[in-house]
């Protein structure tokens, strides 16, 4: 390791607690109860320490030799600092922080009216301050499966250098009530020590549906007044942006969906927008291409960009290599094309 | 997209509690998913424009038909389900004739507007059936020019200027800015396809609409170059209006 490396500060920590070398029935398994007071209590015994992934750290204070894994890190390897700030995931993992590094919007092909409300949201993670109260809070992503939203939603966390929390809705209902609601504020309250920040919603349909069937679910209303009360930030909540993704944008409750400033529909790949997909993934394809690719494009029509990775390229792949041949053709890709019920009614019943 | 109103869309002889029959408002998007047709009236007669997509270049484009003749002096255009649309225009031809049979003289255009709607109702209020999903703009001259639109639920309504199928506002909304009672045939004409132009966002080419005239003395379509001159004129605003947005 270069010395000039060791001398970066790093600005996020995250932390995963292990456990100790050895265990006897009299150990106790320490929680962190509150996350400002182990900030300063971990950074007065670790400062200065050099740290990078996978590094194990050991509590010598009031656990000694209990261990916590360097989970992630931005950036990647660095000094514990006094401005470092430190994160220990729960145990439970329900609220995951990342610190997305692979993606960029660069690689989201096509998607423009989502790319331009990203880069203002981009602009307000820099510099908060700009924005007073009219800044970017809360954005809903819908669309079809597979076009980009979680892609996106990671890519402005990478450019903007900001950590990305998210939390899988299913996880939110369906065990005691009061659970959902109270995982929701935990989540809000880990974002707003973390912010500037990303907080992701995944698959919300599942915990934002409309009050008309929470006769069914009775569960999510909980969750859905809970959310209300962070999305309409009575405490302010400066520098967190809220980006909420849904397959299914009109199973969300209206009074939620009002919150959100902006709805960005993500559309299926046009043709011209499939073929880039297809140049992006083959860049580093094993086999050799020998194959058209503005044929097989022609015929996915319907097709989302998920789809010609998982359905076309991946399968064009495996079939290339169980005949054990070096390179692909048009006819493995155009085999894998599965007939896709086209979402649109047939246009010659309309005039 | 709609959701389902907790099965209060699943018969349409059942009212929601809001008193709303969701089968017959599907209905009406049925017509959305049809093609624009426009209806215009002037001091001197009515023109009829549609939208005719030509889904693939195999197909003959004469049997893609948006404007039927009715009768001598009437004309409809139709949005929506085609199959739904020709059962209609075929009962409005009968109901043309049976009216020249019993009374031996041309249908008026209300009369047919209205007739055509009570059938059209009917398929609202009993079970075992659904509405048609078609809207019909029906134009005719009788005493005077007139200019009915009918919708899934039997509604009917005269208008000066409208509009049915997918570019419906687009259309409305151009008309609403520029519509005068004193346009000339030709300036209603030139209107309606720039509104198309609109409403398609293209320019319009000769064999992608349909364009009827009909007047005191004739009801006729317009084709080959008398069209061309219209669609000449129009392109150019179109064009404009295009590159403005």
């Amino acid at each position: 390791m270069s010395m000039q490396k060791t001398k970066v500060e790093l600005k996020y920590l995250i932390l995963k607690p292990l456990g100790y070398p050895l265990k006897a029935s009299y150990h106790e398994y320490p929680v962190v109860d509150n996350p400002k007071v182990f900030d300063r209590y971990a950074k007065d015994q670790w400062k200065g320490e050099f740290v990078s992934k996978g590094m194990l750290l050991f509590d010598m204070r009031m656990f000694p030799d209990f261990a916590f894994e360097v989970e992630s890190s931005e950036p990647e390897c660095g000094i514990i600092s006094e401005s470092t700030i430190i994160l220990v995931e729960p145990a439970n993992r329900e609220i995951e922080t990342e610190i997305v590094t692979n993606v960029k919007l660069g690689d989201i092909v096509g998607q423009e009216e989502a790319k331009r409300k990203v880069r203002v949201i981009l602009e307000y993670l820099k510099n908060p301050e700009k924005f007073g109260k009219w800044s970017p809070r809360n954005v809903l992503f819908y669309g079809p499966p597979g076009t980009g939203k979680t892609m996106t939603a990671k890519a402005l966390a990478n450019e903007a250098q900001v950590p990305f929390i998210s939390i899988k809705s299913t996880k939110l209902i369906g065990e005691h009530v009061g659970d959902g609601a109270r995982r929701i504020h935990e989540l809000y309250d880990r974002a707003s020590q973390l912010s500037p920040c990303i907080v992701f919603l995944d698959e919300f349909d599942a915990i934002a549906l409309d009050r008309s069937y929470q006769e069914l679910r009775g569960d999510v209303s909980e969750v859905v007044n809970a959310l209300l009360t962070e999305l309409d930030g009575i405490e302010s909540r400066e520098g967190i942006c809220t980006i909420a993704a849904t397959n299914r944008a009109e199973m969300i409750d209206q009074s939620i969906r009002s919150r959100f400033e902006e709805e960005i529909e993500f559309t299926l790949p046009t043709y011209e927008e499939r073929i880039e997909i297809m140049k992006k993934n083959l860049v580093d394809f094993p086999l050799k291409v020998k194959a058209k690719i503005s044929e097989v494009a022609r015929f996915t029509e319907g097709f989302s960009g998920r789809d010609i990775v998982e359905k076309i390229l991946k399968s064009a792949l495996h079939r290339a290599i169980a005949e054990g041949r070096d390179y692909i053709t048009t006819e493995d890709m155009l085999k894998s094309i599965t007939k896709k019920a086209s979402k649109t009614p047939p246009k010659n019943m309309f005039v | 997209m709609h959701l389902p109103q907790m099965g209060y869309d699943r018969a349409i002889t059942v009212f929601s509690p809001d008193g709303r029959l969701f089968q017959v408002e599907y209905a009406r998007e049925a017509v959305k998913r049809g093609a624009t047709a426009i209806g215009v009236k002037t001091k001197d007669g009515v023109i009829l424009l549609a939208d005719r997509r030509v889904a693939s270049k195999l197909l003959e484009i004469t049997t893609i038909e948006k404007i039927y003749k009715i009768d001598e002096h009437i004309y409809a255009a139709t949005s929506g389900l085609v199959a739904d649309a020709r059962v209609l225009i075929e009962r409005a031809r009968i109901e043309a004739q049976i009216n020249r049979l019993t009374y031996d003289e041309p249908i008026s255009v209300k009369d047919l507007a209205r007739k055509i709607c009570d059938f059209k109702q009917q398929y609202t209020q009993f079970g075992g059936v659904r509405p048609f999903g078609v809207s019909l703009l029906i134009a005719g001259y009788d005493s005077s020019p007139r200019l009915f639109e009918t919708d899934p639920s039997g509604a009917l309504l005269e208008y000066k200027a409208t509009s049915i199928g997918a570019g419906r506002s687009v259309v409305i909304e151009h008309f609403e800015n520029v519509y005068r009672d004193d346009f000339t045939i030709d300036e209603a004409i030139i209107e309606a396809m720039i509104a198309m132009g609109k409403a398609i966002e293209s320019e319009l080419k000769p064999d992608g609409i349909e364009l009827v005239v009909i007047t005191k003395d004739e009801a006729k379509e317009i084709t080959g170059n008398e069209l061309n001159k219209y669609l000449e004129k129009a392109n150019e605003k179109i064009k404009e209006e295009i590159s403005k947005e």
